[in-house]
């Protein structure tokens, strides 16, 4: 489901030495660095942290640039090499594709299935 | 693809003719323990013939995944109008979606079948992991998903 995103200025930021490489990370875990390692990188390229976690042995980080961006970003735990960022914004909306309105926003589609035309209740346990 | 948009307004105007009468009705999703990201549910129908009448329920905010909801995204092309006030978040795996809606009853006992496509974020897509004839013998019965969903039924 994820796009890799392609925005060559977000690239830019990322500093000398870091490039592109395979997806997944083999680093033994007495090799890894620790997570504030993680943070210094984030603060290096402009980016405000909002969660650190694992994935496919690798960091993943979520965080927002200075532009304002949100970003989700695979980073190597050893070389802390930044793998592969993806636009957690809708890459659709520059080609006019947009998120729909949530639900209590606005009435339903008139599609004739919503008998009253009042919207569903949710329940999610 | 506003053309066949159109076209989907208008089948729908056309073959939904006098849809005023309608019952409560609750639809329940039960994801399994998939060990994944919560995922996205798309709750669609298809009238006798096949085509596509509309949607009930999108579980996920992000236009950007619903290319991931195949069948769906095919017959829709996306078009955030027909999930506009009736989407909200995706659901976790081991958790229960319960909608209600006042559906209209000539959707029952007429050839309409309820879609649900599923997808998860680095997991296998799973459209059309659900297709259930709309009959009022039917209500109360749980099937069996194929993929992400254990079970789903709908009661009224």
């Amino acid at each position: 489901m994820k796009k890799t995103l392609t925005a060559l200025a977000i690239l830019a930021a990322i500093p000398a030495g870091m490039a592109l490489a395979d997806d997944d990370c083999k680093v033994p875990l007495d090799e890894w660095q620790p997570k504030e390692a993680v943070s210094r990188l984030a603060a290096e390229n402009g980016w405000t942290l909002r969660k650190v976690k694992v994935d496919d042995g690798c960091y993943e980080v979520k965080a927002q640039t200075r532009e304002g961006r949100r970003i989700e970003a695979k980073i190597n735990p050893k070389t802390l090499q930044v793998i592969e960022i993806d636009d957690e914004d809708d890459d659709d909306a520059g080609r006019g594709k947009r998120d729909p309105a949530p639900v209590g926003s606005v009435a339903p589609p008139a599609n004739g299935l919503f008998g009253t035309g009042a919207p569903p209740k949710i329940q999610v346990n | 693809m506003k053309s066949l948009l159109t076209t989907l307004a208008l089948t729908t105007a056309l073959t939904l003719p006098g849809l005023a009468q309608a019952r409560p009705v609750t639809l329940t999703t039960t994801l399994s323990g998939y060990g994944g990201d919560g995922a996205y549910l798309v709750l669609y129908v298809t009238d006798a013939r096949g085509a596509y009448a509309g949607t009930l329920w999108m579980a996920g905010d992000k236009s950007k995944y619903y290319q991931s909801l195949g069948d769906w995204y095919r017959a829709t092309g996306g078009n955030p109008a027909q999930i506009n006030g009736i989407t909200g978040a995706s659901v976790g795996a081991g958790q229960s979606l319960k909608i209600t809606l006042d559906l209209a009853d000539a959707l029952f006992d007429a050839g309409y079948v309820l879609h649900i496509d599923a997808a998860v974020e680095e997991m296998r897509d799973s459209p059309n992991e659900i297709a259930l004839p709309l009959t009022s013998a039917g209500a109360g019965k749980p099937v069996r998903g194929r993929r992400y969903i254990a079970n789903f039924r709908y009661d009224m």
